[in-house]
């Protein structure tokens, strides 16, 4: 039996012309954005050369940037044409594209991918793209942590485009406020405790109100302690070699002083790190570790405040200058079909040919450069004159005793265990030395695992 | 004719029929071959037999930590999930003046999109100015950090769940309102006070949209993600690593596409078995008013 059909109500049709109104102008407005609004992906602009596709990390004011390089680049030349690309959450898109078979030719990426993915044949070396002569003749000058980074079993996978290294920034006027001397930075790890026991504040109810200096990040202080977490010799971590120890034991006994517990609950009520709402900015931290972003931040967001920077003073038998340094790497992945071109544009950008040109390219991002004759460019000397505490990052980054995370297939999982084996020493769980052992033997039992998988 | 009208159904059907088959058959499919092959998305898979599933059990510390954890959480949350489920059901069932408004508030929570919740709950119990820990001062109470804390980490999370009930609330009501009044006239007669209606009459005839929501309750517990993603990453001291999370990592940070496979199939299987468990006891407990 079939229902007669019933006559639509009024009401019901009102209703069906409302939603169709709302759908044909879902529809109109569309239409308008894309032939109004939509902003095409930018296209060749010289369409005989062949076209290098780069991707970066970069998004607004920093993808200026990298557009003006990009433009100077191919303005440069006549036989590539770059063309750059944000892409946010890079490696797995470039995971995607690259077992796709369609890679990006060169692309931007942290440090950290080059030990995983060059273990798995995923990047091209570039000593392999220069004569021998050149590549020793590079490998000479480039400084110690870039070239330690982009090195991996022999081959040299990624170039730098900035560094970060990371030193201390203080605040004179809290200095002077507690009877410290500006002038005369703590130059030893124990003067430098001293000097913050007299800067922690407290309210009337014992809660923290300043934090003096409290040391976290155990890579940092294992190079100022003249530690380390991988021999390169054998090949094997050394993550209880004892200056290891006492560099976790430090920080858990400073941590103890004031109290782990309390020093989270202080910190948790700052506001985030990003710009301008810095605590050091706020006078939460009159002593605190940062990189050197910072100063271009400070002259932007503060630039009334007074501050000073200086690189970490060791502790006795320790590392002066030193600390772990990471960066932005210009790789090429394997599968790249104009890896000629790519490397064209990283010698462009990093300063491998012409360092003086790319000295201007450092001072338009603020970043550090991967060897001593970019920094010494006049260019770079007039921006180190205007920003006189950039400095001593400079002069941290040429030191042999910055330290780079260790060239493990499994740096990610070793660099999460690291972080753990300082948890657990902060949190009493276990002591700094039994952490270390357990992060060693967890992440040597990875490394099996991984080498074992793969026969 | 037939024919034809055959011919326009599949039609009409194929996008959900391809989209099935493409993006959910092909992955469980391949998943399952992946979970035996060392397979990192750059270089083809790698036969490797029960490599990965050897390594789980006897070379992975953290399966067993993340296993610990997604159970705890379960135990924990799942029950408290029902309590305060049932329970503001129950008390959003009574003929009160602003019911609307009381259910309506206590529904919004749960169409909150979870990232936003995470985001919500890092703030309340943020040690220092968060609302809970200020609330708990003005009580004499030094609260703990939270979700910076080992102790109090997972029961954060736990908390968090519980303001998020008003979805299953909802299916409870909705529950409560199949019961028929004849039920509660005839104990009315046999003289059983408020408790009595409850316990005799409510509870067993609510007992099958309870196993329901014990299911899917289970299964979301140990498939929890987002909000530990988003809120601790597994801290602090893999306090908070729960199997989907850790299932994830191996994935994506540390491209162990099959060793990922296999955790995976774990997790389905031990969700499958657990399921099965539930539906074999539910002839004990659960009354279909049959």
């Amino acid at each position: 039996m079939i229902d007669e059909e019933k006559p639509i109500s009024r009401r019901r049709k009102q209703i069906l012309w409302i939603v169709r109104g709302i759908f044909i102008a879902a529809a109109a407005a569309g239409a308008l954005w894309l032939f109004v609004g939509y902003q095409p992906p930018r296209h060749k602009v010289w369409p005989g050369r062949e076209k290098v596709v780069f991707w970066h990390m970069w998004t607004s004011n920093w993808a200026e940037v990298v557009q003006n390089i990009v433009d100077r680049f191919n303005e440069s030349q006549d036989r590539y044409e770059v063309v750059p690309l944000t892409v946010t959450g890079g490696s797995l898109k470039t995971l995607i594209a690259t077992s796709g078979g369609a890679p990006p030719d060169c692309m931007a990426q942290w440090e950290s991918v080059i030990p995983a993915w060059a273990e798995r044949g995923a990047l091209v070396p570039l000593d392999t793209l220069m004569p021998p002569d050149e590549w020793h003749a590079l490998r000479d000058r480039l400084y110690t942590a870039v070239r330690d980074i982009g090195m991996y079993k022999g081959h040299f996978y990624g170039l730098s485009t900035g560094m970060n290294i990371w030193a201390v920034y203080y605040r004179p006027d809290h200095f002077r406020e507690a009877g410290l001397d500006p002038d005369k930075f703590p130059r030893t790890l124990e003067d430098l405790d001293a000097a913050a026991d007299k800067l922690f504040q407290y309210d009337s109810a014992g809660r923290i109100t300043r934090i003096g200096f409290s040391p976290r990040w155990l890579v940092q202080y294992v190079a100022v302690f003249g530690g380390s977490l991988y021999d390169p010799a054998t090949d094997r971590l050394t993550f209880t070699n004892p200056r290891n120890v006492e560099a976790l034991e430090w920080i858990t006994a400073r941590a103890d002083k004031y109290g782990f517990e309390r020093i989270l609950q202080f910190e948790s009520g700052l506001s985030t790190t990003m710009q301008a709402s810095w605590p050091f900015i706020s006078g939460a931290f009159s002593m605190v570790l940062d990189g050197q972003w910072r100063v271009e931040q400070l002259a932007k967001f503060a630039p009334e405040l007074e501050y000073r920077v200086a690189p970490i003073p060791p502790p006795k038998g320790g590392k002066p200058l030193a600390c772990w340094s990471n960066g932005n790497f210009m790789i090429i992945p394997s599968g790249a079909r104009h890896k000629e071109g790519a490397w064209a544009f990283m010698r462009f950008w990093s300063g491998v040919d012409k360092p003086e040109r790319a000295a201007e390219f450092y001072t338009w991002g603020g970043w550090l450069p991967i060897t001593p004759e970019v920094a010494a460019a006049p260019i770079y000397q007039a921006y180190c004159n205007k920003y006189p505490q950039f400095r001593t990052f400079l002069e941290v980054m040429a030191s042999p005793n910055v330290q780079v995370t260790p060239p493990v297939p499994v740096q990610a999982y070793m660099m999460n265990r690291v972080g753990w084996a300082e948890d657990a020493a902060l949190r009493k769980t276990l002591s700094p030395r039994q952490a270390l052992q357990q992060a060693a033997r967890e992440t040597e039992r990875e490394i099996e695992n991984d080498r074992v998988g793969k026969e | 004719m037939a024919r034809r009208n055959n011919l326009a159904g599949w039609l009409l059907v194929s996008p959900v029929v391809l989209g099935l088959v493409v993006f959910t058959l092909y992955p469980f499919v391949a998943s399952l071959a992946l979970s035996f092959c060392e397979y990192d998305i750059f270089t083809p898979p790698r036969w490797i037999g029960l490599w990965n599933y050897e390594t789980m059990l006897s070379r992975d510390p953290l399966f067993w930590k993340s296993l610990g954890n997604v159970l705890y959480y379960t135990i924990l949350a799942v029950p408290l999930g029902i309590l305060f489920g049932v329970g503001l059901a129950l008390l959003l069932d009574a003929r009160i003046r602003g019911l609307a408004v009381y259910r309506t508030i206590f529904f919004l929570p749960s169409i909150v999109p979870v990232v936003a919740t995470s985001v919500l709950w890092i703030w309340l119990l943020n040690p220092q100015i968060g609302l809970v820990n200020t609330l708990l001062r003005l009580a004499g109470i030094e609260g703990p950090t939270w979700l910076a804390s080992v102790r109090w980490s997972k029961e954060s999370l736990v908390f968090m769940g519980v303001w998020g009930v008003g979805g299953s609330m909802l299916i409870y009501l909705a529950g409560l309102k199949d019961i028929p009044a004849s039920l509660y006239e005839a104990a009315l007669v046999d003289g059983a006070n408020a408790w009595q209606r409850v316990r005799y009459v409510t509870l067993p005839m609510l007992t099958p949209v309870i196993f329901f929501n014990l299911v899917m309750g289970m299964i979301g517990s140990f498939q929890y993600f987002t909000q530990a993603y988003v809120m601790t990453q597994g801290g602090p001291l893999d306090s908070t690593r729960f199997y989907a999370l850790h299932l994830f990592y191996e994935a994506f940070q540390y491209l162990k596409m099959g060793y990922a496979s296999a955790l995976a199939w774990v997790l389905f299987l031990m969700v499958v078995a657990v399921t099965a468990l539930l539906f074999r006891s539910q002839h004990k407990w659960v009354h279909y008013g049959r």
